[in-house]
């Protein structure tokens, strides 16, 4: 790794190097030998193009690695360089996400297995650098795999996991990978990187198959269809969206056996929740501050625990409804807003209730508590304050469904 | 419940556009007169019109809004009281935009509803045209040269109002004369146009369509396929390569036919047709080459057949053919099936030559689009004489 | 040499000696819902044609896209896939880096393949303009982008585009009873823009439908020779244009004749007026007024003889006063230009 401290060898086969989550990306897309990415800059996401660079410079990795002019066309070059066959590595954050909305939307409608890394920001105006989850949430009804990683080694991990599962013949549909403004994008920590015999063994190459783009396979792609048909080509990509649940799980069962790394539920991660009477919730880096605040309470002897999403589409409901069925009450903490929706809570609380709704089990009480935006600390009083109220809905006590955690007011 | 009326209008994109527009707005103003609601619409999956190319607009008139409100919950009306053709080529059937197959013109007609077609023709030969349907229907021949009046420039022969007075012969019940007449002063403020919609109304006359009359063929026809049959990744298979031609006599191969679009193939779009003279042919390429439809096939011996499955009518190659006569646009109505003109020639020369001569003689103004400043005016008084005589 | 572009091979295509010695296999084929005359249409199938079946297409949004490719149904031999209204730039340039490295790596059998993107006059001068300036500043990418110019946004309505002449009848500058002109915007110099602002592309070109072989020759030039290259072609409309469908060629000639659009090529930075417009230049034929070309369409039919008499002068301007005559707006002079009253 000429761009990481190497920290120590192990067993000849596996590196640790000490590096951020977008460098944990960057490593990835040099394992997965990518061969079309395209970088426009915005920060924070732009740290992973500014170390693939480097990979390239140093001769570390062989690819197309094109500065576009804007990220319409960033996006808009590797949906075509990957209807032509090509591994493509591509990114953006907040309103440079926003700007390439056209090219998102259409890469799931064309079946491209495009792998994007969010490097979550405010979106303007005020014009923000801080977190916020608005910008890949956009996405979420467009037939996007969404998945949020809470450190370098879990980014590194899922990078890998996101190819395999987005260039599964089955499935042809893109994956962005949500990294927390400098939370993840900025800091650096240790990582174990794993061999490229390994990655050749769990990453098969990208196979267009019948949808190639190539002389010796004419076809025409994306005429433009009518209401003869516009209901039956949804239809086709819902399937493959539905199909996109079971082959993340098999993804994550074959990782375990190559890499000697589980992460349980592919979908969602448990902390302290065996015994516990209530829950929280949440997606990406503010899992740090909630597990602090937990560990802090447990010895307070409250039972709280923490349930993290992973992936946000497919969002795997059913798990979900049965997991938080066994709880008092659950409180929901979004990094993000939905103005006007019911109850006025964030995206995930929003999903959440829906999930629970229909599930099969008990249904307790989810309160939604807007928290961190803009990249503003989550701090583990503002976790105790949520504990209280949610300690609060479990007893009966009638709560506000929606709370703002760490406002001036 | 009440009565709804469905009015159909089958004209050519661009072309004819702004008539068809004012036809089927006209018809909601003058049942307004008598109190029926209405309303008028153009099929929005024609809505990116091209030159030619066959479109529909409706008029849907109800004695009550509940009743209409029946009419409006569909896409667009199945069945029709009246279907109004404002080209008479258009009688070969309907391949429009928004679907595929094509389309017998009356086939929205209910039983015993009318046919109204522009015509300088008699009956005969449009009822010829027409595929047979099972139900007998009325036809009413409103004589006319087709008002293709193009696209900025509106060329107002009265084709518009006539069709109008006719409407009220045909229909009564929809509305009287008189109000057609009320509608059209307020919207035109023209006392020639309300003349020319009364002498229509005067002069009109019907004929009898019996399921035994006309066109038996079966028109080619589409199944939509279901989700779950269509290609992943909204992909379809391109056109084969293309092959060569064969020789009906000598059985020698050579040339090339391209392969074509199995799904749409146009040729309703035409309302005039190349004849091809091959003894006159120098084989200088020109038609073959500025064609955009590639709708020439090369044949073993280096001629041109204008293959009439893909033939749109522009008239280029006409345009762009050095010999004289080599090349002629003939009105489609002078032809009744869609057979290769070069299989002809190579059955027998001296029979085709004859044929050619006569389908060339006297083929007639081009009726549409626009030529030079003021064409429009230079054709609207031979249709105005029309109009006010009958 | 600092820098080294690594230019990949491209396919031999020399000229076409005559038409009489052009391929008979068609690429672009019937059954496409475009207008009877589209000389769009046209530039497709001759387009094809001069690049042949180891060819990837790929078309924005447009005439070209709704019309020719309806779902189910399509007049593509080779393959072809849609890109979104201003992308073609992207579309060029993402499938040519594809290739690029698959071929390098070994993933992709290596042989030269033709990459051409399209794009109309409202997704290339107007929404695409950035991307396809991008495109044409990388080298080592082996594409062409080409501009099918029916001066207006034909298939969404005919509304105007920054390529529309000025004065033209479109729906978004429809003469009224108080303003007869609502377009007083002259038409972008698209060619001549891409060509002064991207030194590295080595081939620029305009041509017309009316002028097959020739245009055909210059599509087969820009594909030949190496990297990132711009044809733009002039194509009557007679939708948008309004005139009857059989005049599309003579429209397309006169055009030329008048003037009104120069052809020219840029060849590695050698600029040379081809075909009539060569013929005018020189002086070995006279340029026809415009008013022989307005009058044939409908989109001018409310000009009047003053409208007429401006149009004639900005063309005059043009050939007289352009540093490079339709080429380059720099003049070698200052001087006022006064539209007609309203």
């Amino acid at each position: 790794m000429a761009i990481a401290t190497v920290v120590e060898q192990q067993k000849g086969t596996e590196e640790t190097a000490l590096i951020t989550g977008s460098e944990a990306i960057a490593v990835a897309c040099k394992l997965a030998d990518v061969d079309v990415i395209t970088a426009y800059p915005i920060r924070p996401y732009d740290t992973v193009m500014q170390y693939i660079c480097k990979l390239v410079a140093n001769g570390e990795m062989d690819c197309e690695y094109i500065v576009a002019e804007g990220e319409h066309s960033q996006f808009e070059i590797v949906k075509h360089a990957s209807a032509a066959g090509a591994r493509v590595f591509c990114g953006s954050s907040g309103v440079g996400w926003m700007y390439a909305m056209e090219a998102l939307t259409v890469t799931p409608a064309l079946r491209i297995p495009m792998i994007a890394m969010v490097g979550n920001r405010a979106l303007d105006d005020p014009g923000a650098f801080g977190v916020e989850h608005n910008d890949a949430l956009a996405v979420r009804d467009l037939g996007w795999q969404l998945v949020w990683v809470d450190n370098a080694q879990e980014a590194l991990d899922t990078a890998l996991i996101a190819y395999r599962v987005a260039e599964d013949r089955r499935i042809f549909l893109p994956c962005a990978i949500s990294c927390d403004g400098a939370f993840l994008t900025h800091s650096q920590a240790v990582v174990k990187i794993p061999s490229q015999e390994q990655v050749n063994k769990f990453l098969p190459r990208y196979n267009r198959g019948d949808l190639l783009l190539h002389p010796d396979n004419p076809i025409t792609v994306a005429p433009q269809g009518n209401e003869d048909w516009v209901m039956e080509i949804r239809r086709q990509n819902y399937a493959a969206i539905e199909r996109s649940y079971g082959v993340i799980k098999e993804a994550y069962a074959e990782f375990e056996k190559i890499f000697g790394r589980s992460y349980g539920n592919p979908f969602f991660e448990e902390y302290m929740t065996s015994d516990a009477d209530i829950v929280l919730m949440g997606m990406g880096t503010l899992s740090t501050p909630v597990k602090v605040a937990i560990r802090k309470m447990r010895d307070e002897g409250k039972k709280v625990g923490f349930v993290r999403m992973r992936w946000f589409r497919p969002f795997a409901a059913e798990d979900l409804a049965k997991c938080l069925s066994r709880f008092k009450a659950v409180g929901v903490i979004d990094r993000d807003y939905s103005m006007g929706s019911p109850y006025n809570s964030g995206v995930l609380a929003t999903e959440v209730r829906t999930a629970l709704y229909c599930g099969s089990g008990a249904k307790p009480p989810v309160l939604g508590f807007i928290a961190g935006l803009g990249g503003r600390e989550v701090t583990v009083p503002d976790v105790e304050k949520i504990t209280a109220s949610v300690q609060q809905a479990a007893q009966g006590k009638t709560q506000p469904l929606t709370q703002w955690i760490g406002l001036r007011e | 419940m009440g009565r709804l009326f469905a009015i159909e209008i089958i004209y050519r994109g661009i072309f004819q556009k702004t008539l068809a527009r004012n036809i089927s707005r006209a018809i909601v103003l003058a049942a307004h007169k008598e109190g029926k609601p209405g309303i008028s619409f153009g099929r929005y999956g024609d809505s990116p019109e091209r030159n030619g190319i066959p479109a529909k607009s409706f008029a849907i008139v109800a004695t009550d809004d509940v009743t209409l409100e029946e009419g409006m919950a569909k896409y667009e009306p199945k069945d029709v009281d009246i279907t109004i053709c404002v080209d008479d080529t258009l009688a070969k059937g309907v391949e429009s935009w928004a679907w595929y197959g094509l389309q017998p013109v009356n086939k929205l007609l209910k039983p015993g509803g009318t046919l109204i077609v522009t015509s300088r023709l008699e009956a005969d030969p449009i009822i010829a045209m027409c595929h047979r349907k099972e139900t007998p229907y009325e036809m009413a021949i409103l004589k006319a040269i087709p008002s293709f009046s193009g696209l900025w420039v509106y060329k107002d022969d009265h084709t518009d109002v006539r069709i109008l007075g006719a409407i009220a012969k045909i229909l009564p019940d929809l509305f009287s004369l008189k109000s057609v007449q009320a509608a059209i002063t307020d919207e035109w403020h023209d006392a020639v146009k309300v003349t020319s919609a009364a002498r229509a109304y005067e002069k009109l006359t019907t004929v009898t369509v019996k399921p035994t009359q006309g066109n038996p063929e079966v028109p080619f026809k589409f199944d939509l396929p279901k989700w779950h049959e269509m290609g992943e990744g909204i992909v379809i298979p391109s056109i084969p390569a293309g092959h060569k031609m064969e020789d009906p006599g000598t059985h020698a191969t050579g040339g090339y036919k391209p392969d074509r679009n199995p799904t749409f193939k146009k040729f309703s779009t035409r309302t005039m047709r190349p004849v091809v003279d091959f003894d006159t042919c120098i084989k200088c390429t020109l038609c073959w080459l500025q064609c955009p439809d590639s709708c020439f096939d090369v044949t073993p011996e280096g001629l041109y057949d204008a293959n009439m499955e893909a033939c749109c009518g522009c008239g280029v190659c006409e345009a762009v053919c050095p010999v004289p006569n080599c090349v002629t646009m003939v009105n489609e109505s002078s032809f009744h099936d869609n057979a290769s003109q070069w299989v002809a020639w190579r059955k027998d020369k001296t029979n085709y030559k004859g044929w050619v001569q006569e389908k060339i003689k006297g083929h007639g103004e081009r009726s549409h689009g626009f030529r030079y400043l003021g064409q429009y005016e230079e054709q609207v008084p031979e249709m105005l004489d029309i109009a006010t005589k009958g | 040499m600092a820098t080294v572009v690594k230019h990949d091979p491209t396919q031999a295509l020399d000229p076409f000696k005559s038409v009489k010695k052009l391929p008979l296999e068609e690429y672009f084929t019937s059954g496409h819902r475009t207008c009877q005359g589209c000389e769009s249409a046209l530039l497709m199938k001759l387009m094809a044609k001069a690049a042949g079946p180891r060819t990837i297409v790929l078309g924005s949004t447009g005439c070209m896209y709704v019309a020719n490719t309806t779902y189910y149904s399509t007049s593509w031999v080779v393959p072809w896939m849609h890109t979104q209204l201003g992308s073609s730039g992207s579309a060029a340039l993402g499938t040519a880096a594809a290739l690029k490295v698959l071929m390098r790596k070994g993933k992709m059998k290596n042989e030269p393949i033709n990459v051409i993107a399209f794009c109309g006059d409202g997704g290339g001068a107007d929404m695409g303009i950035s991307g396809i300036s991008a495109t044409l500043t990388h080298p080592d990418y082996n594409c062409l982008i080409l501009m099918y110019d029916n001066e207006s946004y034909a298939n969404t309505d005919i509304q105007l585009s920054g390529s529309t002449p000025w004065g033209a009848n479109t729906t978004f500058s429809t003469p009224g009873k108080v303003k007869r002109i609502m377009h007083h915007r002259w038409k972008k110099n698209m060619a001549g823009m891409m060509a002064a602002g991207h030194p590295e592309c080595k081939y620029v070109s305009t041509i017309s439908m009316s002028y097959g072989l020739h245009a055909m020759n210059s599509m087969r030039k820009a594909l030949a020779i190496g990297g990132p290259t711009f044809v733009h072609s002039l194509d009557p409309c007679p939708k948008g244009w309004d005139y009857d469908p059989y005049l599309s060629h003579e429209i397309g000639e006169l055009a030329v004749n008048t003037g009104v659009w120069p052809l020219y090529e840029i060849e590695n930075g050698v600029l040379r007026l081809t075909g009539r417009t060569q013929q005018i230049a020189a002086g070995k034929i006279r340029r026809q007024p415009v008013r022989d070309y307005l009058t044939k369409q409908g989109r001018f039919a409310h000009f009047t003889a003053d409208d007429t008499d401006y149009f004639q002068s900005k063309i005059d301007e043009m050939w007289t006063k352009w540093l490079y005559p339709g080429v380059i707006p720099f003049r070698k002079e200052i001087e006022a230009d006064s539209a007609p009253a309203e």
